[in-house]
């Protein structure tokens, strides 16, 4: 039999899934990788909410399932930014046929 | 009033639901003709109506409890917030309502989107528990994206978009992990429980790090430095109808969350928030009216301004988180920045006239001898937005620092003060260049009658909330209450 992996070690997981995404977003130079980046740090949060419903699974079923349920909320959060955001790169693309970040700094006066 | 069997208390979601169904009926109406001034009237008489019922509830909150449970709360505080964003909002429609001419809102999903995005503010400011909050901010904050990326082949209007939406789905996220960190420490999402479990006993390394996560991520929404770098490129390529509406509406929204989770989610015993805030005021203060100091462009001297602004609303929200400071304050610096902010950005869309360049301080020079009307107007903004009595930005300034002192941050409500002085000039300067200086050309405004009356009723509002401040502070604080300046 295997010993169940202590919750605490989901969160480690989820820490360092967080933090890589936020270096990905610091660093990249593509706004789609920008974007799949933010993407980790959402799912990251998905993956944290989920070991604490189970950290909290003594303290009665309606905490722990409300971490359960959050992570359904995240996760159509997380789906209607991918429909606006690749709509308006689609638009920039289709007038510039590039997606580099650097290239987004005519604003600067 | 209906009540459906579970107890569900449908007026204090009214406005927020009144709004939803105007903006579906003008998106259908849209399908079948694609007219924006029928999309923009369809906005008026939604918004109308919704601010019949958010006012119901600012004058009779008790009367209509929390709905949901404790998740949609309606209180004094929650309901003015609420009649601003409408107030805000309507302005907004009204400004882009001769849309052809300033090429936005020529499409039928324009006055939907803004009817969206308000709702999401509305949702926000009612929030009860982080749930209602993170939906709220998604739905105002992808209508704004969208509206923000409007001027689809132009440049500055996509790179805006783009910028905005990229910056936001990072703050989004932060603010996502510091809520889920938070249920780790305290297995709770509304307010009310997390600060009751905060306070049971020493919070741990989880409850701090969750709320510094979330602290960021609004500030990231308010505009705190060191999170402010959106604004000014955002305000200054987005179109200045969506501008006038974002500097406005989301400010309102995402400052009534941050005043919800700093008062009842952050208790007086976690000092180290506190005091984490503090030190973004303080920045915020700073960044705001020096970078103000050195901008040419209306739009981005706003933006800055905005920033500046957001230190003030800041320091309000400070004190009243900490309970020494009525939530009151908050709420009637944000009506009145509502007011004269939009008002004047109001003004820089009539004399811009469809010129990407022409909201440069050269633009304005001798604007009061050619259309006195309209200078006069940006003089009153401006001046309020610089604190002068009596128009309505001083007592906003003034009660801001008050509460400052009140809850014994003396040195921050200084440094405030001394910003306040930094700011006059930058907001002179664009007063003189209209009155003293001669104009190099014949000046050209944008012919819209609907946008002169968004100025006027934006004058209108600076004036009257500044002669008669009691009026909206009685309102949201309960009858009988009076604005007070010296203890």
């Amino acid at each position: 039999m295997f010993e169940p992996v202590p919750p605490s070690y989901w969160v480690a997981l989820s820490a360092a899934l967080f933090a890589a995404g936020a270096v990905g977003v610091l660093t990249r130079r593509s706004a789609i990788l920008v974007f799949l980046s933010v993407e980790l740090m959402l799912n990251a949060a998905n993956l944290s909410l989920v070991a604490f419903a189970n950290r909290w699974a003594d303290a009665g079923a309606a905490v722990a399932m409300s971490g359960q349920t959050v992570v359904f909320v995240v996760l159509a959060i997380a789906a209607a930014e991918v429909a606006v955001g690749l709509g308006i790169l689609v638009a920039i693309f289709r007038d510039r046929a590039s997606t580099d970040v650097d290239v987004l700094s005519e604003v600067r006066s | 009033m209906i009540v459906p069997p579970d107890g569900l208390v449908l007026g204090g979601i009214a406005p927020a639901l009144t709004l939803l169904v105007a903006a579906a009926t003008a998106l259908i109406l849209g399908t079948v003709r694609a007219d924006a001034r029928q999309g923009g009237a369809v906005a008026l008489l939604g918004l109308a109506a919704a601010a019949v019922f958010a006012v119901r509830n600012l004058v009779d909150p008790g009367a209509h409890g929390a709905t949901f449970g404790v998740q949609w709360v309606v209180d004094g505080a929650s309901a003015g917030l609420a009649v601003a964003i409408l107030v805000g909002t309507f302005l907004a429609v009204l400004l882009s309502w001769d849309a052809p001419v300033a090429r936005v809102g020529d499409r039928p999903e324009f006055h939907p989107l803004l009817l969206l995005a308000a709702t999401g503010g509305i949702a926000m400011v009612h929030a009860g528990d982080f749930v209602v909050l993170l939906l709220g901010l998604e739905i105002l904050s992808l209508s704004v994206y969208a509206l923000s990326a409007w001027r689809t082949g132009v440049r500055e209007g996509e790179e805006a978009g783009m910028k905005y939406f990229l910056l936001g789905a990072f703050a989004s996220a932060i603010l996502i992990y510091g809520v889920a960190l938070t249920y780790g420490a305290t297995g709770a999402f509304d307010f009310a429980s997390i600060g009751a479990a905060l306070a049971a006993g020493a919070p741990g390394p989880l409850a701090l790090l969750g709320g510094a996560f979330v602290l960021v991520g609004l500030g990231f929404k308010v505009s705190f430095a060191p999170f402010h770098q959106w604004a000014p490129d955002v305000y200054t390529g987005a179109p200045t109808p969506v501008t006038a509406f974002m500097s406005v509406v989301v400010k309102v929204a995402a400052f009534g969350a941050l005043l919800r989770v700093a008062s009842e989610a952050w208790p007086a015993t976690v000092p180290s928030l506190d005091l984490m805030l503090a030190i973004l005021v303080a920045l915020t203060l700073v960044v705001g009216n020096l970078g103000a100091l050195l901008q040419s462009g209306a739009k981005r001297m706003l933006g800055y301004s905005a920033v500046a602004h957001a230190g003030y609303l800041g320091l309000a929200v400070l004190a009243a988180g900490q309970g020494l400071a009525s939530p009151t304050t908050v709420v009637w610096y944000l009506l009145a920045y509502t007011f004269m902010n939009l008002g004047a950005f109001a003004v820089t869309h009539l004399v811009m006239h469809d010129d990407p360049q022409g909201d440069r301080i050269e633009a304005w020079q001798g604007l009061g001898a050619r259309k006195p009307g309209l200078a006069i107007a940006m003089t009153l903004f401006l001046f309020s937005l610089a604190g002068f009595p009596p128009l309505a930005g001083f007592f906003g300034k003034a009660l801001a620092v008050r509460a400052a002192f009140d809850a014994g941050w003396s040195s921050l409500a200084v440094l405030a003060l001394l910003a306040a002085v930094v700011a006059v000039v930058y907001y002179t300067r664009f007063v003189f260049a209209m009155w003293f200086a001669r104009a190099p050309r014949a000046i050209e405004v944008a012919p819209s009658d609907a946008a002169r009356w968004a100025v006027g009723l934006a004058a209108a509002g600076t004036v009257a909330m500044g002669l008669f401040p009691d009026v909206w502070y009685a309102l949201v604080e309960g009858a009988g209450a009076a604005l007070a300046l010296v203890p």
